[in-house]
């Protein structure tokens, strides 16, 4: 007998909603659903109910609002204008590139070294908002595991919506054209989906679960990560500035984005780099604990 | 102890059901005393919370063919909880007491 996609649909959801409980309520929940033969509609506003309530206890804690107010909010909204202002700006040079590329560029000394500083930079920026996203959900999966998947999606929607009512200063407006299409709207969201939001559900996989980071790869991993944050850190402030959130300053010289302007906001790497820190930190914790337990 | 009436209606429920004690009977124990659903949140998050004052306890049962493999969560009240239970009995007796509740009036 073929199901109905409607009821296909709703038992979807209650399966999806039911991974929200703890792994004994789950099953003891949805062996009720079975004995009493509740339909497809029930089942999920029953499954909707319990979550709802076993939620509104769980946000009683300070812990989810701790991972709002510190990792969600702040830098859910830097990562929604870095992937802006970075999918934007590399699309730009790649379309330039792609649409005049010449195998002579890598034989003249300062064409090849304008195509290796573009290549390092968006190296750069994809492994930086990588290694942010992923350092950001491991610190919701760890500091409250129960309340993860809701603080993931929230990160996600702060970061989809983080740029709305806003534009990037310089930025061509009302051009139709495919290739504006796809450097200003299509790049950001691949961004924002591929190099943000996925690398923290990664992270906040793995941040959940008790068993530990290897010491060893993890510092190199923070090493490699603080050196991206280094080497992007002007573009991360300057894609605030240019986003509208503070107004540019050209400094003594009167020109914008000369290296004496000033930088108010020098700061945001440290606040970028904070989720890495605990990741250090709590590698190095478990490797303390485990030798203590050995030495036992 | 301070119950409330929900409080009430499960522990009163767990103890007539004794050792059948589980999800789905109590809540149908509950709809049959009532005439009222009783949805699956409120069901569980009274027991965890009766179970965090000590009045009742549960464990998990044994999985079974009708509920496709899965467990239930047995539950059964303490003497604490039945303690409870009787002074809020009690306690609705006393202040019922010369009170004639009329259906209409």
């Amino acid at each position: 007998m073929k199901v109905p996609v409607m009821t296909r649909l709703c038992w979807w959801m209650v399966d999806g909603l039911s991974r929200l409980l703890d792994d004994d309520e789950r099953e003891v929940v949805r062996g009720d659903l079975a004995e009493c033969r509740t339909g497809a509609g029930r089942g999920l506003r029953e499954v909707v109910g319990l979550v709802v309530r076993r939620q509104a206890v769980l946000w009683c804690e300070w812990r989810p609002w701790f991972i709002l107010a510190s990792v969600v909010i702040p830098i859910g909204l830097l990562l929604s204008y870095a992937t802006r202002s970075w999918g934007g700006t590399s699309g730009t040079y790649i379309s330039i590139y792609w649409r005049f590329w010449d195998f002579s560029y890598l034989a003249v000394p300062g064409w090849r070294r304008d195509v290796i500083d573009l290549a390092v930079r968006i190296g750069s920026e994809c492994l930086a908002l990588v290694g942010w996203s992923w350092t950001c959900g491991f610190v919701l999966g760890r500091v409250s595991r129960r309340t993860v998947w809701p603080t993931v999606l929230m990160f996600a929607v702060v970061v989809f919506f983080g740029t709305m009512g806003t534009v990037v200063a310089g930025e061509p407006r009302g051009n139709p054209s495919l290739q504006y299409h796809v450097v200003f709207v299509v790049l950001p969201r691949f961004f924002r989906t591929f190099l943000v939001v996925l690398p923290a559900a990664w992270g906040a996989y793995r941040g959940r679960q008790a068993s530990s980071l290897p010491l060893g790869p993890t510092v190199l991993a923070v090493v490699v990560l603080a050196g991206a944050t280094f080497l992007v850190s002007q573009g991360l402030e300057r894609s605030l500035v240019f986003g509208g959130l503070v107004p540019p300053d050209p400094g003594p010289d009167g020109f914008l984005v000369s290296a004496d302007d000033p930088r108010p906001l020098w700061f945001l790497s440290f606040v970028m780099m904070w989720p890495g820190a605990y990741v250090l930190v709590t590698a190095a914790r478990q490797r303390l604990r485990e030798r203590t337990a050995v030495a036992r | 102890m301070q119950l409330g009436e929900f409080e009430y209606l499960m522990l009163t429920s767990v103890a007539r059901l004794g050792e059948g004690a589980y999800g789905v009977t109590i809540r149908e124990e509950i709809e049959d005393a009532t005439g009222r659903p009783c949805s699956l949140g409120a069901l569980y998050t009274t027991i965890e919370r009766l179970e965090s004052k000590g009045l009742v306890k549960t464990s998990m049962g044994d999985p079974t063919p009708q509920r496709g493999g899965r467990p239930k969560r047995m539950v059964r009240i303490t003497p604490k909880g039945a303690q409870a239970a009787s002074e809020f009995y009690n306690a609705v007796m006393r202040v019922s007491r010369g009170v004639a509740w009329s259906a209409s009036k």
